[in-house]
């Protein structure tokens, strides 16, 4: 049978990431010349060995390829739309050049915007246009990051400060980890790994250490080691800060792996919405490559490009290889056929973080954290609506209530909370009466309730639920690949039946089309996203129709 | 490979692992319905039609590319699943407008499916409104608002064609298929070979003369009469037109697949300039004659030239484009009404040299290698062959062997499509080859990677070639070729790296006057490395007509006879009497050019040329017009008034390969047989017919009925070859020969036990430049060849659309050389070369390196082989089209 899953055109061709990462090679070209135009995709096609109808095709794709560099990314991510994004997107698109972007990871602070100058602007309950457009604006400051786990690790150095710096992250331990880890065979890398029990934290829970040993099961001359670190669920930002102030943690992940599986290239994909997190890894990688301290792994980043899919792992692995971001057909899964169709591991950049603590203190020790099922921390990101927002790294198995009274405060400003959304929009909506469930993958599971990659949204009593759903069905139709049916044509169905249709004919319509979707679809995105909105009618009804 | 269980509908189903769900379904005769899904093609996963629950938590599968695992038990039919495809089927209608597919059990496959779910329309959407046709392309059309973006086409034209003509733009529900980077069709980088349109589920993509056509009378097997390829057709017959052509899905050559002139450029049979009676000269002028006078006047006048001036005064080109029944009969009625072996084809000006030095070195003058063996190839050498023009469909077998991970040297001065794909592309001077070969064959030797133990046990000669090579120097060799000392070298590790390797070699080795010495010194690399006589590898020359390896075999040569049989072989000669009553002279004759040439001088009187048009396609154009004006006699057969003819005494009208039965022999010996799909016009008849009439008019007693009868003959002349062969085994794919008993299943790889010459014969090769190499005054030179859309001298292909997709020929010039001299691109450039001068557009390109130029050949406006020089190959007597000296002016302001 034949293997078509990479782009068949460049498939065997690996395509030199460190000068001609292709996406932006595009990028370049558009920056510089425009939008090409038949004739100047043949060069383009020539020099990325790339067709052109993919080239064109890849441009129509990424925002960032064919949208304006020069506009103000206005944040109409989850947390920020129920700030007022929406009203402050259409102010602003008044007064300067505006676009819409599906977070830009400050969602403690909503509403948020990313300006061309690549400077932050949060605006923290006060959706107003004026700062955004005021160039003395301050810079967000970092958010307010605790721990109540007995053994701290995923905010370790996070929520001490700023360790991008290679000489502090040095001073606090970094790459010693590595440095032991290499005298290790690999295997037993793999088998600490997999004693320890960590599942991906990117939502998908998937037990590291099995994918470690199936990727170095596979023999082949080249692998690669991808950090996911396109946090693309709006609510969550924890990622977006452990690239800023935590890179090094990450690198050392990866290169840990990259000895456990037999991968001597990396790749860190970070997010265009997160500027800083691209100049900081940029740095630490550099930094770390310069001190010898990577031998024999060579880390390179590939900046994402606007788009939400492409926090999905095989979009990511094409969107890295420059061209449309859609999923893949699995199998052959990354572990066996990823980047350039050699073996990949695409690890979360928070389940990375976490390895060099589990080879540092040993995989009993992070056993003996968390729950059987779900051993160890997690970060979880308290949006602004919560009385404390922030990270808040907990053991795993303390109740929903419990984070959401307690250690969140409840809701902002004495307000009640009707529900709080978990782990995005392919999470879920969780009613008071479910907060009694643990946080665990499993225990969750078992309620219907899906973690994600944990971002908690506050539903505070009065919120406009029905622009909370129109806004979600919006983000599902814009940000659908187009690979499959039912999430290409059904998003943009459900989207127009719940605009135009009143509330007793709309609701079997949606039902309908939420089970095609959620049966029919070919990836996590068009099957999941489906369950908070079905969620959401459920318990909220003709609020979210009328 | 472990074969396993599992259930599908309660029924116990076993597979081999990897296979899909869907795959195991099909063979157990279970059927998923699909939409996206195709079985040429990946799959594509995204139309979820073809959803099927897994067991007892009713998981869901797409059946299409969701492995089948030991033990699942499947369920492919059930409320919930119907539903879902219904919904699913549904969401698709909601994107068009109301009326745009109908439920229909013989519609579109769409609307097939949507007969088959029970669905008719969908409530929702269904706003948007039908957008015109895209009609811009001669012979494809895309109609968007049919299109339902499943992406076949897509992997159809990157997986079959490798074009990559297709993608996506935009995302989410406004996703849409694109071409290249063009909005029109006919602005894409399509090179028209209708894969899309045969795997298009909607009739988005439909061939444009088709749309709302009925459907054909009746479908008939054959095969193309364009390249040597030999891709096997289904002729669509509306009355006695040919309606449309498409690939035979199952064919082993083409499987399904076709190029722009064997499925669309076959308008030329209804042409209405098609011959039709008869033609003789009088002193009034051409004259109709019936087919009764046309045979007694030509029997008569053959046998009263032969009287009057003796058998050597008669000669036959015989044709490659016509069956090998006609070939075989006409050189039989030379040979033994005649008495002469002046019997020579077309071979002679295109493969004698690789055919000659395929026999010297091996035993046999054709492949050594089948098609087949591309796709197993882990090494490719593609040398002096544009194989994605001038065979296209084996030219993408190349470039999805190499996308798939085989390795590619190309061995071009041009940067030809496919040098774009290649590891190493080896650019030498037109004319040098012999130096290159010789100069990697000195590095494989001297490096130690060769295939020792081959060398030793299956080859002769080696000392000899050793000990000639060490006195080579390699510095002299890139001197010689303009190449690299690293790059030759770098070419000749990766040929060692990846073992047997397969060469694949065109016009480019044999059009030269050391053509032979060309393709003998690539055979010695194939022997160097082991690589004849095993499977994935070998020797493939790509031959230029349908029927051109045909007509070789069928004795169009002047010294052996059918099945390459020796005139002096007393055995041969004994069994010759003993068939044909007589057996031709011993002496060998005259080739193609000995003939003209012999025509002048006035010893030739007489000559028959089967469908040949030598004024326009034989080189030194002005030479050859003397030679036929020269002749007492000039019979031809054609389907066309050619510039050939007008010199003739009697015109024959012909009838084309869709008009008779016969068989065709293809570049990898497969005798394929030909059907008669459409009546010929008129009077024209097949080219055997005619001749046994005009034998047995002569007094011969030929009893043949059918061209099949002939066939039967042919196997008893050359058993070793054809013994096996019948018209009752040639269907579906025919027989590769040697094929030498009834039981015999034909030879794909030849040479597999031992050479058929006992040992294979490594060759010292010394290179001697072309006179053309160092012509004061004409600084440049200059190569022929093809353009993807015509087909040599354009006699079948400008009488079609194709003339608008290339409507005139082209004078490729480098960049750096247009600049110099002030020729822009667009520009007419004037060519003078010592034996002629025409004049052609200039392209101004990097396809050319500087100093050299290619011209196209296919415009009688042109007349290219005015300018090419009479200069042939010692040998094989090839003549030498692709090196000519040349100098070139632009001519008058460039065009637009």
């Amino acid at each position: 049978m034949m293997a078509a899953q990479m782009s068949h055109a460049r498939r065997g061709l690996e395509a030199d990431l460190k000068n001609n990462s292709p996406l932006v090679v595009i990028q370049q070209f558009v920056r510089d010349r425009g939008l090409p135009d038949p004739s100047q995709f043949k060069q383009l096609s020539q020099d990325l060995a790339l067709p052109e109808a993919q080239v064109r095709g890849a441009i129509s794709f990424y925002s960032d390829l064919h949208q304006s560099s020069d506009a103000t990314r206005i944040c109409i991510g989850t947390s920020c739309v129920l700030a007022g994004a929406k009203d402050l997107f259409a102010a602003a698109g008044r007064r300067t050049a505006c676009r819409g972007v599906y977070c830009v990871g400050f969602c403690d602070r909503s509403p948020a915007a990313l300006r061309s100058d690549g400077r932050v602007v949060a605006l923290n309950g006060h959706a107003s246009v004026d700062p955004l457009l005021d160039l003395s604006s301050p810079e967000p400051t970092r958010p307010a990051i605790s721990s109540i786990a007995k053994q701290t690790i995923v905010t370790r150095r996070i929520g001490r400060g700023d360790f991008s710096g290679l000489a502090d992250a040095r001073a606090d331990g970094a790459y010693e980890t590595l440095a032991k880890v290499r005298r290790m065979r690999p295997e037993s890398v793999i088998s600490a790994v997999e004693q320890a029990g960590e599942r991906g934290r990117g939502g998908a829970a998937f037990p590291t250490g099995t994918k470690w040993r199936r990727c170095a099961e596979v023999v082949s001359d080249s692998k690669y080691i991808v950090a996911n670190g396109d946090e693309g669920d709006p609510g969550s930002f924890i990622d977006r800060v452990l690239m800023e102030d935590d890179p090094h943690s990450i690198l050392e992940g990866m290169a840990i792996c990259g000895h456990a599986v037999g991968a001597r290239k990396g790749i860190v994909y970070v997010r265009s919405e997160y500027p800083r997190a691209m100049e900081r890894v940029k740095a630490a990688i550099e930094a770390a490559t310069a001190a010898g301290l990577l031998e024999g792994f060579t880390p390179y980043i590939v900046p994402g490009m606007g788009s939400y899919v492409c926090g999905e792992e095989t979009a990511m692995l094409n969107a890295i290889e420059g061209v449309r971001g859609e999923v893949r057909l699995r199998p052959p899964y990354p572990v066996v056929e990823g980047l350039f169709g050699k073996p990949t591991v695409v690890d979360n950049v928070e389940t990375l973080v976490n390895v060099p603590w589990i080879l540092e203190h040993g995989p009993a020790e992070y056993a003996a954290l968390g729950t059987k099922a779900s051993p160890g921390t997690k970060a979880l990101c308290l949006n602004h609506g919560f009385a404390k927002p922030g990270v808040l790294e907990i053991e795993f198995g303390r109740s929903l209530r419990n984070v959401i009274e307690r250690d969140a405060g409840g809701g902002a400003h004495g307000k009640r909370l009707e529900a709080v959304l978990i782990g995005g929009p392919m999470g879920s909506v969780a009613l008071p009466s479910q907060w009694d469930a643990p946080i665990c993958y499993q225990a969750m599971a078992q309620r219907n309730l899906n973690l994600g990659h944990g971002g908690l949204v506050a539903v505070l009593e009065g919120t406009n639920i029905r622009e909370l759903f129109l806004h979600w069905l919006e983000f599902m139709a814009e940000e659908s690949c187009g690979k499959c049916v039912p999430c290409r044509l059904g998003s943009r169905r459900a989207l127009e039946v719940a605009q135009t249709l009143g509330a007793a004919q709309s609701l079997p319509q949606l039902e309908r089309l939420f089970d095609v979707m959620a049966h029919g679809s070919l990836c996590a995105f068009g099957q999941q996203m489906p369950g908070p909105m079905s969620e959401m009618l459920k318990y909220f009804g003709d609020r979210a129709l009328e | 490979m472990t074969i396993q269980t599992a259930t599908i509908d309660d029924r116990s189903v076993s597979f081999r692992q990897g296979e899909t769900i869907l795959q195991a379904a099909r063979r157990s005769s279970i059927d998923i319905p699909t939409l996206c899904y195709h079985p040429d093609l990946s799959p594509e996963g995204g139309c979820r039609i073809c959803l099927v629950e897994t067991d007892r938590h009713g998981r869901l599968h797409a059946a299409c590319h969701a492995p089948l695992q030991p033990g699942m038990e499947i369920r492919t039919h059930s409320a919930r699943i119907d539903s879902l495809r219904r919904e699913i089927l549904s969401l698709y209608l909601s994107d068009y407008p109301a009326d745009t597919f109908h439920p229909s059990k013989d519609g579109t496959e769409l609307e097939r499916l949507m007969h088959r779910l029970g669905v008719q329309s969908s409530e929702l959407g269904g706003a948007s409104d039908h957008v015109p046709a895209d009609e811009s392309h001669p012979y494809l059309r895309f109609y968007r608002s049919l299109c339902i973006n499943c992406r076949r086409c897509l992997h159809a034209c990157d997986e079959i064609q490798g074009q990559f003509v297709y993608g996506l733009a935009g995302r989410g529900s406004s996703t849409h298929l694109i071409f290249g980077p063009s909005q029109r069709f006919a602005d894409s980088p399509c090179v028209s070979c209708g894969s899309c349109v045969d795997h298009c589920p909607t009739g988005a993509i439909t061939d444009i003369d088709r749309i709302g056509a009925r459907p054909p009378d009746t479908i008939v097997q054959s095969t193309c009469g364009y390249c040597g390829v030999g891709c096997r057709l289904e002729i669509e017959v509306s009355g006695s037109r040919v309606a449309r052509i498409r690939g035979a899905p199952l064919a082993q050559v083409n499987h399904g697949h076709l190029c722009v002139k064997g499925r669309y450029a076959h308008s030329y049979h209804h042409s209405p300039d098609r011959l039709t009676a008869p033609l003789l000269r009088t002193k009034s002028g051409w004259r109709e004659i019936a087919w009764p006078e046309a045979i007694s006047w030509l029997s008569r006048r053959l046998l009263e030239l032969r009287d009057r001036f003796g058998p050597q005064a008669l000669g036959a080109f015989t044709s490659s484009r016509s069956t090998n029944e006609a070939a075989y009969l006409l050189q039989k009625l030379f040979r033994t009404r005649i008495g002469t072996n002046n019997v020579d084809c077309c071979a002679r000006v295109c493969h004698s040299s690789t055919a000659l030095a395929l026999q010297t070195v091996t035993g046999t003058g054709a492949a050594t290698a089948s098609y087949a063996d591309i796709p197993l190839a882990r090494n490719i050498v593609l040398a002096g062959a544009n194989a994605t023009e001038a065979h296209p469909v084996v030219g993408a077998l190349i470039k999805q062997a190499v996308l798939s991970g085989s390795s590619l040297i190309v061995v071009d001065p041009r940067r030809i499509e496919l040098a774009e794909y290649a590891h190493v592309h080896l650019r030498p001077k037109p004319g040098t080859n012999v130096p290159l070969f010789n100069a990697i064959a000195k590095i494989l030797i001297e490096k130690n990677l060769i295939d020792e133990s081959y060398v030793q046990s299956r080859t002769e000669g080696f000392a000899g070639l050793k000990d000639f090579l060490s006195r080579l120097s390699l510095a002299q060799g890139s001197e010689v070729t303009g190449i690299d000392e690293e790059e030759i070298s770098k070419a000749a590790f990766l040929l060692a790296k990846n073992g047997p390797a397969l060469f694949i070699s065109g016009l480019g080795l044999s059009e030269l006057t050391q053509g032979t010495a060309s393709v003998m010194a690539l055979c010695n690399l194939g022997m160097l490395t082991g690589s004849i006589g095993k499977p994935g590898a070998g020797m493939l020359p790509l031959r230029g007509q349908n029927n051109v390896q045909g007509n070789a075999d069928m004795g169009g040569m002047p010294n052996q006879v059918t099945g390459y049989l020796s005139l002096t072989d007393p055995k041969v000669r004994g069994r010759l009497e003993q068939l044909w009553g007589t057996a031709p002279p011993p002496e060998a004759g005259l080739t193609i050019s000995e003939m003209l040439d012999s025509a002048v001088n006035g010893k030739i009187k007489a000559l028959w040329m089967q469908g040949e048009d030598v004024a326009q396609s034989d080189p030194n154009q002005a030479h050859v017009v003397e030679a036929l004006k020269a002749l007492e006699l000039l019979v031809v057969q054609e389907m066309f008034f050619s510039e050939t003819a007008r010199f003739a005494h009697l015109v024959l009208p012909a009838a084309g390969v869709f008009e008779q039965e016969g068989t065709f022999t293809n570049g990898e010996r497969r005798i394929q047989l030909v059907r008669p799909a459409v009546p010929p016009p008129g009077g024209a008849r097949a080219d055997w017919e005619v001749i046994r009439d005009v034998a047995n008019a002569m007094g011969a007693h030929w009893p043949q009925e059918t061209s099949s009868d002939v066939m039967d003959e042919i196997a008893r002349v050359a058993p070793n070859l054809f013994g096996g062969v019948s018209y009752t085994r040639l269907e579906p794919d025919g027989l590769q020969w040697p094929c030498p008993s009834a039981s015999h299943p034909g030879t794909a790889t030849v040479h597999a036990d031992g050479f058929l010459r006992g040992k294979g014969r490594l060759v010292a090769l010394d290179f001697v430049p072309s006179p053309e190499h160092s012509q004061d005054g004409y600084p440049f030179l200059l190569i022929t060849g093809r353009a993807l859309e015509h087909y040599n001298v354009g006699t079948m292909t400008r009488r079609t659309p194709n003339s608008t997709l290339l409507p005139a020929d082209f004078l490729e010039i480098h960049a750096a050389d247009a600049a110099r001299l002030h020729i822009k691109d667009g520009q007419t450039v004037q060519l003078r070369s010592r034996w002629g001068s025409t004049q052609a557009p200039a392209h101004v390109t990097e396809r050319v390196s500087p100093g050299t130029l290619f011209l196209t050949f296919h415009f009688p406006e042109t007349h290219t082989n005015v300018l090419t020089s009479p200069y042939v190959d010692p040998q094989s007597k090839c003549p030498e089209y692709k090196v000519t000296a040349v100098a070139i002016a632009p001519v008058g302001d460039a065009a637009n």
